[in-house]
């Protein structure tokens, strides 16, 4: 099999091929940091690539599967991690100039597992500075390209992680999501990406961050590929009092069952009161694929969202909170976007702090509502298709919005609201505009259930139009 | 409701804020412009005997996790 043609595999497909030893983690991560040089003048999606290191662990996991010590389908796998989670001893930049030095001390606990499992960690990725936005068009670092549209932007702030894993680079990402950023960019990058139930997953050495509502997810090539990376994620964190000792299930047990049995909620408001006609199109005709795929689907009403926009209000404070020191020491540094977003946290009132915690508790109790009667909710993953790397503004309904900085907003409109609720969330690739961008379906479930949100996407899947699809710029395209 | 940047200085000197020049006021109103109309439509809403939310009940791990 030549490299291009590994490259293109998915997780699923490679870790029975690494554990028989017909695909070799030397030659695997070869290939894929051959294609990360190839690509990095083109979609700069990485701030660092590791090239002698990861070479190094390749070698130490291809003898412990000689030896018979195979631990499992991320074994010899190479991954990319997203900037803002530390490494040991690798420079973590948080896509900033203030922490452009900083070397952390110690792995961030999904590191630990990723590399106990014996993934192999290519290079840490760009994003958006701070995360703090949807463009990953990093001041300090260089705008990530879309690999479906290079002058479009990848979404964000995961955009490295999204970009890789769509342009057959890695065969997943660690991003992390406070407000949709591994959804948007897998949306926007026609790959899978999720958020897990806040709880789910440590975000122990997730840097720079208030840790309330955010999120450290998988962005993959398939959603059987998503359940595996989740499984060596997922689990009671000790050291992390966000993460409770639930149960961790097999997340592929249920991942062919289909949609017979299944319950599927259509919103009749908020999701697609602001939707780009070509996103609603694509989004429709998904849910008629469900719809013949088995499922059930009911119209469902979600009233208390048109308080949503309040939910943001103690994501604001929070941030003022998180940059305080770094505010205080290197506010020079800091590009103008992120420092006039989050300088105005500092205004917010203690009441309205109050009011937007009571209303995340009411939108709560109402997706709890609805959860008595469907399985799980889709919507689509982003009003738009991905905006220009070049704009300041996208149309949607006849009126400009921001697409980055201080009102922006509206492209996290459908995303956000789960990070509020802590609700798992999926996006799924479901077809592409007109200009060949891709489109995002997104699936919403109860919380701790990602095996039902894994066998519902899964099914969808294997029907959806992006099936099989890839950008020109894969090796091999 | 709008909110005058000789407010939001006073705020800054008064609560020991971090400083923000006049032009980088104008860049940070539309960030505040969008909160206070967020928390103005909750005027509508008596939140009093609401529970914060943070954290879930038991029954929403599921069963198998009670």
């Amino acid at each position: 099999m030549s490299n291009s043609e590994l490259l293109k595999l998915t997780i699923s497909e490679l870790a029975p091929r690494i554990k028989s030893g017909e695909v070799s983690p030397v030659e695997l991560t070869e290939a894929a940091l051959a294609e990360a040089d190839r690509l990095q003048p083109t979609l700069n999606s990485f701030i660092t690539i590791l090239h002698e290191q990861a070479l190094a662990k390749a070698r130490e996991q291809e003898a412990a599967i000689a030896k018979g010590e195979y631990r499992g389908p991320l074994h010899g796998i190479p991954i990319g991690i997203k900037d803002n989670i530390a490494t040991k001893g690798i420079r973590t930049t948080v896509g900033s100039k203030v922490l452009k030095d900083h070397i952390p001390a110690e792995d961030a606990e999904v590191v630990t597992r990723c590399i106990e499992a014996g993934a192999i960690i290519i290079g840490k990725e760009n994003l958006e500075e701070f995360a703090a936005g949807v463009t990953s068009n990093n001041l300090h670092y260089g705008a990530v390209h879309n690999p479906w549209g290079l002058e479009h932007i990848p979404g964000g702030s995961s955009g490295g992680g999204g970009a890789n894993v769509a342009a057959g680079v890695t065969f997943a990402s660690l991003g992390t999501d406070l407000g949709g950023s591994v959804r948007l960019p897998g949306a926007f990058c026609g790959v899978v990406g999720l958020k897990q139930t806040f709880g789910r997953v440590s975000q122990r050495g997730l840097m720079v961050t208030s840790f309330n509502g955010d999120h450290i997810g998988p962005i993959t090539r398939s959603v059987s590929d998503s359940a595996l990376v989740l499984q060596v994620l997922a689990g009671y964190d000790s050291l992390d009092p966000s993460t409770v000792p639930v149960p961790v299930p097999d997340y592929s047990n249920n991942l062919s069952r289909g949609l017979q049995g299944i319950t599927i909620g259509i919103p009749s408001n908020y999701y697609f009161d602001l939707i780009d006609p070509e996103v609603e199109v694509a989004i429709r005709k998904a849910i008629t694929a469900l719809q013949e795929l088995g499922a059930e689907t009911r119209e469902i009403s979600l009233p208390s969202m048109r308080y949503a926009a309040a939910m943001r209000i103690a994501g604001s404070a929070d941030a003022i909170v998180a940059h305080e020191p770094y505010l205080k020491s290197n506010r020079d540094d800091y590009g103008p976007s992120v420092l006039y977003r989050t300088l105005a946290g500092q205004f917010v009132l203690g009441k309205d702090y109050s009011k937007s915690m009571k209303v995340q508790r009411i939108i709560k109790e109402e997706y709890a509502r609805v959860f008595q009667d469907v399985d799980c909710i889709v919507t689509p993953t982003t009003p738009v298709t991905a905006p220009r790397i070049d704009a300041d503004t996208f149309t949607l309904g006849g009126k400009n919005y921001q697409v980055r900085g201080p009102g922006s907003g509206m492209v996290t409109r459908n995303t956000a609201p789960t990070n509020s609720t802590g609700l798992p969330a999926i996006t799924v690739p479901c077809g592409f505009d007109q200009r060949g961008l891709p489109i995002g379906l997104q699936l919403i479930g109860r919380p701790y259930q990602e095996e039902l949100l894994f066998q519902a996407a899964q099914a969808y899947e294997q029907v959806s139009p992006s099936l099989g699809i890839r950008p020109s710029v894969v090796a091999g395209c | 409701m709008p909110v005058s940047k000789e407010t939001l200085k006073a705020m800054i000197r008064d609560y020991q804020g971090l400083p923000i020049s006049d032009e980088e006021l104008d860049k940070v109103l539309p960030e505040i412009e969008n909160y206070l109309a967020a928390a103005a439509q909750l005027d509508e809403l008596d939140l009093s005997d609401v529970m914060s939310a943070r954290l879930y009940r038991t029954q929403e791990l599921g069963e198998a996790n009670v």
